[in-house]
């Protein structure tokens, strides 16, 4: 089985909103590529292109 | 991949490890020797730490894992735990055929938080067409009893999903049943290991007999409501990401035999005799020097490492030219399409047409997916109450995953378990805590190895968390609750400054109080909002617009994430003064642009306010991790201060946006000409901008129509702004497809805003 987590660098808005519905205790187990596709966008930004506005301060950024 | 035992207890005659071109595994040992573990995971560990990898996913493999018995996958366990997970997050997973699964196996897997994926091909006729024994005799007993032992309360967290085969002659829908009878979280569906020099079977005349069979599990899959996750569907959906077999994402996987040699994925070894060596092994090359070999460079180039065919492919995003094995031939190597061409290309039709799009809605404009609904409303300018209701569930969404994520990290502590446990028997409470704007960036925080340290060291924000949610739920509970700078932050509700309290103190829940005891300090806080405040407690304050209850942000330390230097807690007198000027400003929004007033009412919750600087008085800002807040320098004037909310809202939005979908091309470097701006500003900030002045003009236009003094002025110069903006990205070819639309309707919705002259 290809064990790897899938390699979106997003979250989908079916996966958001039926892990709404799992019980947080099982989310790690039943939401895994979800999660790790959090972890990415979210935590690491492994996603964000050079270039990207910061996460902070749009009103500097923008 | 580790592979720790080269046999197998199973004789199936589909396996690539010892049916098909490749038989170096007759040279190698049975056993990877404690030694080469040892190498291994010194190599693993060497590269996550030079590169500062977040994670790393291992994978015990073979022949058959579970060969080594208890004893001896112990002692691999621990060997990668212990070397490994000092440096990066380790992720740990078992490949198995199930067949010696017993309970003191399944323990020792939770023990050690490895996942565990099984071999099943689904019901007993299809199983045991190829997975029996060497005698002959089938398989299939076995592997259920295996299944049913992961399935268990105690071991699901062990339970990774199933590896099934397939085979054409089998029947799909029976197959499908028998796979989800199993409830495994997740089903990888592989096609059957060929090349263009042994092409797979076709038994029949139809012309893509996989595309059909995969065709019917997708539709009896979507019927269902998609009661697992089946990542071979999931991986084609445009966007979808790939998988090893699919889509263009470099291929990271790298193979360690029992003998310690590195070799590259192993299903190369379906193509010839010693295709997967590298040469290299565990004791003498590094993983950097593996990366280089020739072999795995070339699936490090996406697109550009395939044959012209599939460069030329409509579909090669989600394709990829499938599995890199599938694309052998003899004469040409793999500069050929995948053998499964045709029927990857069929499928992924099929993928696309199920579940039909619905009947027109009006006749004219075909019905869009949820996603180009959300976007689309979200580009008329403001976005509607459902719009923003699901935005906010998605940013709900993501904040449990962090607490997933978190978890994963640390393991289960007591105020994991009483979040569990809140979660079931008062969600409601345990939802109105994460969904507190500063929730997300603790959680950021305390899971990004890479944070700047300017925040200290990161506490673990879960048992504040759980006693937020037990408090708001009335559940008694006591828990240790780190202290940061003598105080704790309980998220929503307020923050306890107790100098003396020391490192972690036990709090207690109790209906309507909570006592907390920690170094020198024992204290009771009483939560009625009419008592007397307990000594310490800053309970966060807050005032009631047409939205609900707006909070006045001035104590949780992780407001601090706009960049700018935020106000300590406000006096009395300040905080209420701003109070009433975000009442004000609120009904103000509600007067100017109601459909922004809707789009506010339904989300923003915290105001945060900013330091003041006499340089530069009015300031505002939005933190992409902190949904649902803005922050401002309390400028006392409704109207200015209604301006402000609109515009930092718009960037709220959209940073909720932009966390589901990529607008703007990932790295494109290019830099953009703006008129709010002297220098040139990336794509991402232009996009911000122009969504924040659109709504700017649409305020000004309202108050224009009411003749306000100046207002058209303004209108017409944020109006111009705007146009010149979005004219600009459209220009810049910056944009993704969904970016283009999105861009292209607010133009659209600019045309539709009056404004005499430019
Ligand atoms: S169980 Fe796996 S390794 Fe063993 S023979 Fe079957 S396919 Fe090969
Ligand atoms: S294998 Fe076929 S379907 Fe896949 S990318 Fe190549 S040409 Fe396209």
């Amino acid at each position: 089985m290809d064990h790897a987590p899938a390699r979106s660098s997003r979250p989908y808005l079916d996966d958001l909103t039926r892990s709404l519905h799992t019980p947080l205790e099982r989310i790690a187990v039943e939401h895994a590529d979800l999660i790790e596709a959090v972890r990415r966008r979210v935590v690491t930004n492994d996603s964000v292109p050079s270039g990207i506005v910061a996460v902070a301060a749009f009103n500097s950024s923008i | 991949m580790l592979k720790v035992h080269s046999r197998c207890d199973l004789s199936c005659d589909h396996c690539y490890v010892y049916q098909h071109a490749d038989q170096t595994w007759r040279g190698r040992p049975a056993r990877m020797p404690p030694a080469t573990v040892q190498a291994a995971a010194r190599r693993i560990a060497e590269h996550a730490r030079e590169h500062g990898l977040p994670i790393v996913h291992v994978v015990l493999h073979g022949g058959e894992p579970l060969l080594l018995g208890a004893a001896g996958l112990r002692e691999v366990l621990a060997e990668l735990r212990t070397a490994i997970t000092p440096w990066t997050r380790l992720d740990l997973r078992m490949q198995t055929n199930g067949v010696l699964l017993d309970e003191e196996l399944c323990r020792l897997f939770v023990e050690y938080d490895v996942r565990v994926g099984v071999s099943f091909d689904g019901d007993r006729a299809a199983n045991d067409r190829h997975r029996v024994f060497a005698h002959g005799g089938s398989s299939h007993d076995q592997v259920r009893r295996a299944l049913a032992l992961l399935r268990r309360p105690e071991h699901r967290a062990s339970y990774a999903g199933i590896l099934c085969t397939i085979d054409v002659r089998n029947d799909p829908d029976r197959v499908y049943e028998a796979l989800l009878a199993e409830s495994p979280p997740r089903v990888d569906l592989l096609l059957p290991h060929a090349t263009w020099d042994h092409p797979p079977e076709h038994p029949g005349p139809a012309r893509t007999p996989y595309a059909d069979w995969l065709g019917r599990i997708h539709r009896r899959w979507v019927d269902d409501g998609r009661p697992m996750s089946i990542r071979m569907f999931e991986a084609l959906r445009p966007g979808g990401g790939g998988t090893e077999a699919f889509g263009l994402a470099p291929a990271d996987v790298l193979v360690i035999e029992a003998d310690g040699s590195w070799e590259q994925v192993d299903s190369l070894k379906t193509a010839y005799h010693g295709a997967a060596d590298t040469g290299f092994d565990v004791f003498d090359q590094s993983v950097d020097e593996v990366a280089r070999h020739p072999g795995v460079a070339v699936r490090q180039d996406g697109v550009d490492g395939l044959c012209a065919t599939c460069r030329a492919c409509p579909v090669v995003d989600r394709c990829g030219g499938g599995l890199y094995a599938h694309r052998w031939r003899t004469g040409s190597g793999f500069d050929n399409p995948s053998v499964y061409c045709a029927d990857l290309l069929s499928l992924i039709d099929t993928v696309d047409a199920y579940p039909p799009p619905s009947p027109l809605a009006s006749g004219e404009r075909s019905a869009t997916s949820p996603v180009d609904e959300l976007l689309d409303d979200l580009a008329t300018g403001h976005g509607s109450a459902s719009t923003l209701a699901l935005l906010a569930a998605t940013q709900l969404s993501i904040t449990r995953a962090l607490l997933a994520a978190g978890r994963d990290r640390s393991g289960a502590t007591a105020a994991w378990d009483l979040l569990v446990h809140l979660d079931q028997t008062a969600p409601e409470a345990v939802r109105a805590v994460l969904a507190h704007p500063f929730v997300r960036p603790g959680l950021v925080h305390r899971l990004d190895s890479s944070a700047p340290p300017g925040l200290g060291v990161a506490v673990d924000p879960l048992p504040a968390l759980a006693i937020a949610a037990a408090l708001l739920a009335g559940v008694p509970a006591t828990l240790q609750v780190p202290v940061r700078a003598d105080a704790i932050t309980l998220p929503s509700l307020g923050r306890l400054v107790l100098p003396g309290l020391g490192e972690s103190a036990e709090v207690s829940v109790r209906p309507g109080e909570f006592q907390v005891r920690g170094g020198s300090v024992e204290q009771t806080v009483l939560l009625d909002p009419l008592a007397l405040p307990s000594t310490g407690w800053l309970p966060t304050r807050d005032v009631s617009v047409p939205g609900g209850r707006l909070l006045l942000e001035d104590g949780d330390p992780y407001r601090d994430c706009y960049g700018q230097p935020v106000e300590s807690r406000l006096e009395v007198p300040a905080a209420r003064a701003l109070g009433r000027t975000l009442a004000e400003a609120w009904r103000v929004v509600h007067r100017d642009v109601p459909a922004h007033a809707a789009a506010l009412d339904g989300g923003l919750r915290a105001v945060v306010p900013l330091a003041p600087d006499p340089a530069r008085p009015l300031r505002s800002a939005t933190a992409r991790h902190a949904f649902g807040a803005v922050a401002v320098t309390p400028h006392p004037d409704p109207e200015t201060m209604a301006v402000l909310l609109v515009h930092e809202w718009q960037h709220a939005k959209l940073g909720a946006v932009l966390d589901l979908y990529d607008l703007v091309e990932p790295a494109h470097g290019s830099r953009i000409r703006v008129p709010w701006r002297p220098d040139p500003r990336p794509p991402e900030g232009v996009l911000q901008g122009v969504y924040a002045h659109l709504a700017v003009t649409q305020v000004w236009q309202s108050r224009a129509a009411t003749d306000q003094p100046d207002a058209s002025a303004h209108a017409a110069h944020f109006l111009g702004w705007t146009r010149d903006g979005v004219d600009a990205l459209l220009a810049s070819r910056s944009l993704t497809a969904a970016g283009e639309r999105f861009v292209g309707q607010l133009r659209h919705a600019l045309e539709e805003t009056r404004v005499g002259s430019r």
